[in-house]
């Protein structure tokens, strides 16, 4: 016991925190995954009136893990012409930015890796450089239709991250704060989805664009690419770019209740189990819109954004600064 | 229509070979015999009343090649068979490809199972068959390809031109439309021409055809048109009836009614969840199908088949109905039409889904339409309604009252409603075919156990799900078929797709072709 | 060896590891991803078996990957022609080891209904041009026999069946 004091002594109270910190991190990211393909299978087969995942283990509750195991033993390919730097690079890239978001997110009032005092502009930051890492798939495949996808991809990611910002800026002006600690604590009294409903509608959609979910997962179009930009990739690879689709989905879902929804407030439970209901239940609206409604078509997609979310967000904004002045 | 119109041909075409025929045995009402320097005018003639060319086949007999030329009208019961004769070694004809847009594709297909040099062509390349058939294989004797046939076959190279971005739709698609590959060439996300590439499900239907006796091909119909297979097996066997001169039973008649009709439905259910599936919602083609195995369960009790049905047999059935089928028949129909209701709600009030089709793939009106020949909901929804049941009833669907749903843009939305409106209206015939199923024989008597059909020539039609499907038999008294074309619906439905695809973009094309309702096999054969 | 005496034809490897490769088998087994290759009729059998009343996802089979690199099976539904046949390699070597095929229907197997005596464009039978692991006769298979193939498969890369077949007593 005085050795690990002693060790704590040397490096210092903050690096444990952090390790710790982070290894829960990966944990729940991986943990995450494995929850998030079973419940999309389940999800799916239940609305399409069937049961999805019986066989293996009780309620299906293996399979994640069987998926997970099978790519791992899975064979990794190079095809010969690929961009090899860029290629190798893509996976791993578009991991990052979703391990960093982590670490600012407050599961509850003493749960959180680290509070930044710009948290938010720490997560918007990081989450631009997934649109890197699918351009580079894109064109590190060498490939005509992961090329078409990821053109897709980052028209679509760039139009929407701007309402995506735009809906987050009023209640930044309500809190006064850009740390999500300060922005859950000023939530003491009301929920923000009620002061700022268009504003939670804006985000919502906005995040399940910047996700490429459906009905906005052009990128992945199945009957019309292939699959998008990562058609090229085999095994483990494919499986971080899928472990990154889910991750991100459940990163929107948590800032989401972060800034509108109370973050970890609630009678009765400790607060991360509140946190933890909140944000699967949006994950669940993410997941029942999938199998719900068909795709939406490339230029409406980007007009809808341009024309309609924007202004929308702008007029809100506005009106928002102009209350709060008076 | 028929006297006024062989009126009209006496007068304006002083030099041609002119008869009337009678329709009951040979299927047409006029045929004519052109020679190489009139066919053209006669084409034109036809061109400029408004018929649309059927069929366009040729016939092998050994002394001499016959081109076959079936014209139809859209408006009333009047077909046309055209033919000419041109010499065995080295043939060649005139092409009419300036004049009917379909005959481009269909004078390619002659080329290359026949020989037939069409002079005007511009593109006479290798569409069904590849490199490496050194042979026709629809001559009657083993004619090799000469080497500069070779040259021509072969000079389709899409990749070599500079400055084109190409992608290839398929043939392994994602979606069920099968092994089709339509080579694009885009400019950014629009398409600037589409090229289809056929032949990768070519299994010979027409060369079997000539192998096997009437009663051996029985089952190779059904494999061309696997979602519609009981009009298929209908058209051959109702040509090769009316061929013989056998009638069917008055039950017989009605229970093919009955499950043409079911199999209707069943197929517009496959192409609902085929369609959807293409915009991305996953959902609705689990709903589709779980309706479907209904119906297969029903078909299934009588036919013993899921899928590719063998049922109706030369001179009635294969097997009678039963009690069991009649009940699950009425619980279905009461059921369906709630679920009719259920697909209203959940696909057709879908903004993203009236985003996706309404104003999209527009077809102009029949000007365009009938020098592709296209039938069915394609035609339908522009406008005519055209429908081989009620213009040219077979069966017992003169004595059936239904009506035909039509369209008022040609847009995809008109083609999706006239799909669901045609299931409604199949549950109708159903409903009315039930109530008049007469008790009776299911099999005429005497059926001679080798069918030697006397010498001749016919031409049978009917509506299945995708359109106008036609059979041209030519029997030479012995009892296998001399050769049988099969004229196929989604043929002339596909070729109007590069027209419409051009200028437009990828998810919309995309879209476009799924309202088509494309199957491949039977446009392989 | 697995029950019912099916003899693996490769040679036993020099290094092993026992429980491992039991592990890895187990969820290969159980975790098989179909690629969409529907050529023909067998094609609708094969989708009504991943549709609600047959559902192949139970198995975990339920994912159908569109492109070659991240399927680990290929089901072979329908007639291959000779045109079709570069195509149907191509799309094999691309799928990444370890990789199966299942021939589904009387075509796919050795040419189906459509073999005759002056047949020109047909190959009779897949495994002319791939590896086959389970053949599934029927023209076409019911969709219950696809999945005492996927059984079957499962048998061959486990070692046991999922459900046993209960022994005769008659």
């Amino acid at each position: 016991m005085c050795e690990l004091t002693y060790i704590i002594g040397i490096i210092g109270k903050e690096t444990v925190r952090a390790i710790i910190g982070l290894v829960g991190v990966l944990v729940l990211v991986v943990v995450n995954a494995l929850i998030l393909t079973w419940a999309e299978r389940k999800v799916a087969g239940h609305m399409q009136r069937r049961i999805a995942a019986k066989e293996v283990g009780p309620f299906g509750l293996i399979q994640p893990i069987a998926d997970s195991l099978k790519l791992l033993g899975k064979e990794l390919i190079t095809p010969t012409n690929v961009e090899r730097p860029l290629f190798y690079l893509a996976p791993t890239l578009i991991f990052i930015p979703v391990l960093v978001s982590f670490v600012v997110i407050p599961f509850d009032s003493y749960l959180q890796v680290k509070d930044i005092n710009v948290g938010i502009l720490v997560i918007l930051a990081f989450s631009s450089l997934s649109v890197l890492s699918i351009l580079i798939a894109g064109w590190g495949s060498n490939n005509k239709y992961s090329l078409i996808g990821s053109i897709r991809s980052v028209a679509q990611n760039i139009a929407y991250e701007i309402p995506l910002i735009l809906s987050l800026l009023p209640i930044i002006f309500i809190a006064n704060s850009l740390s999500l600690r300060d922005i859950v604590e000023a939530q003491n009294g009301l929920w923000f989805v009620i002061y700022q409903p268009f504003a939670f509608l804006i985000f919502f959609i906005a995040s399940v664009a910047e996700t490429n979910r459906t009905p906005f997962d052009l990128p992945e179009a199945e009957s019309e690419l292939v699959a998008g930009f990562h058609t090229e990739y085999t095994g483990m690879r494919f499986a971080l770019f899928f472990l990154a689709e889910y991750t991100n989905i459940f990163i929107v879902c948590a800032i989401a209740t972060t800034f509108f929804l109370g973050g970890y407030q609630g009678p009765i439970l400790p607060g991360i189990v509140w946190f933890f209901i909140k944000t699967y239940f949006l994950v669940f609206v993410i997941l029942w819109m999938r199998w719900t409604f068909p795709r939406v078509r490339f230029d409406k997609l980007l007009n809808f954004s341009w024309k309609v979310l924007i202004p929308v967000a702008l007029v809100n904004l506005i009106v928002t600064g102009g209350i709060l002045k008076l | 229509m028929v006297k006024k119109t062989l009126e009209e041909i006496k007068n304006n075409l002083k030099d041609v070979d002119v008869s009337e025929t009678s329709y009951a045995e040979r299927g047409y009402h006029i045929a004519i015999d052109a020679k190489k320097d009139n066919l053209v005018s006669v084409v034109e003639f036809f061109d400029g009343r408004k018929l649309y060319l059927a069929d366009m086949c040729c016939v092998d007999y050994v002394e001499y090649l016959e081109l076959v030329y079936i014209f139809k009208s859209y408006e009333a019961l009047c077909r046309i068979k055209v033919t000419l004769k041109i010499e065995p070694d080295k043939p060649s004809a005139p092409t009419i490809s300036h004049i009917y847009t379909i005959a481009h594709w269909y004078e390619r297909e002659i080329h290359e199972f026949f020989g037939v040099y069409f002079e005007g062509h511009n593109k006479l390349i290798y569409l069904f068959l590849h490199d490496g058939i050194d042979h026709y294989p629809l001559r009657k004797n083993l004619t090799p390809v000469t080497q500069e046939d070779k040259v021509l076959l072969n000079s389709f190279k899409p990749e070599e031109e500079e400055d084109a971005f190409f992608i290839n739709l398929g043939p392994q698609h994602p979606s069920t439309h099968g092994v089709l590959r339509v080579v694009l060439k885009m400019n950014g996300e629009y398409i600037v021409s589409a090229d289809p590439v056929l032949g990768y499900l070519h299994r010979m239907h027409e060369k079997m055809a000539e192998n096997r006796t009437y009663q051996q091909f029985l089952p190779n119909p059904a494999r061309m048109d696997y979602p519609g297979a009981l009009f298929f097996n209908l058209a051959h066997v109702a040509a090769v009836e009316k061929l013989c001169g056998i009638e069917a039973p008055e039950r017989a008649q009605y229970i093919r009614v009955i499950t043409c009709e079911l199999n209707r439905i069943a197929s517009h259910l496959l192409w609902i969840g085929a369609f959807l599936a293409d915009l991305g919602g996953l959902t609705p083609f689990l709903y589709a199908f779980d309706d479907r195995e209904n119906i297969l369960d029903i078909l299934e009790t009588a036919t013993g088949s899921r899928l590719t049905y063998c049922y109706f047999r030369f001179g009635g059935l294969y097997n009678d109905i039963d009690d069991n089928f009649i009940e699950m028949t009425k619980k279905f129909v009461k059921r369906m039409y709630g679920r009719l209701g259920m697909y209203e709600k959940l696909i057709t009030k879908n903004v993203i889904f009236i985003n996706r089709a309404k104003g999209i793939g527009i077809l102009e009106n029949d000007v365009v339409v009938h020098k592709y020949g296209c039938t069915g909901p394609i035609m339908r929804s522009t406008g005519m309604p055209y429908d081989i049941r009620k213009v040219e009833p077979y069966a017992v669907y003169n004595k059936i009252d239904f009506d035909v749903p039509t369209g008022t843009t040609g847009d995809n939305m008109d083609r999706y409603m006239i799909r669901m409106k045609e299931m409604e209206i199949s549950l109708h015939i159903v409903e009315e075919a039930m109530k008049g199923l007469p008790s009776g024989p299911f099999n005429a008597e005497k059926i001679p156990k080798k069918l030697k059909p006397p010498k001749g020539d016919i031409y049978h039609a009917v509506e299945s799900t995708r359109g106008e499907t036609g059979v041209y038999i030519v029997s030479d008294e012995s009892d296998k078929p001399y050769r049988m074309k099969w004229r196929v619906p989604s043929y002339s439905n596909l070729m109007i797709f590069p027209a419409l695809a051009q200028g437009t973009l990828l998810a919309d094309a995309i879209a476009t072709m799924g309202t088509f309702d494309l199957v491949i096999p039977e446009i392989d054969r | 060896m697995g029950k019912g005496g099916i003899y693996l034809e490769t040679k036993d490897p020099i290094i092993r590891f026992a429980v491992v490769q039991k592990i890895l088998d187990l969820a290969r087994a159980n975790s098989l991803w179909p690629m969409t290759f529907g050529l023909a009729c067998c094609a609708i059998e094969m989708m009504s078996t991943a549709m609600a009343r047959f559902d192949i996802d139970r198995f975990g089979a339920g994912i159908f990957r569109a492109t070659p690199r991240q399927s680990d099976l290929m089901i072979v539904s329908g007639t291959v022609t000779k045109k079709m046949a570069p195509t149907l390699v191509t799309l094999y070597e691309q799928m990444p080891s370890p990789k199966w095929v299942i021939a589904m229907g009387n075509c796919a197997i050795s040419g189906g209904p459509f073999v005759f005596e002056g047949q020109y464009n047909l190959i009779e039978g897949v495994d002319l041009l791939v590896p086959v692991d389970v053949y599934i006769p029927g023209c076409p298979p019911r969709p219950e026999g696809l999945l005492e193939g996927l059984m079957k498969l499962e048998e061959k890369i486990t070692g046991t069946r999922r459900f046993p077949i209960p022994e005769k007593k008659w």
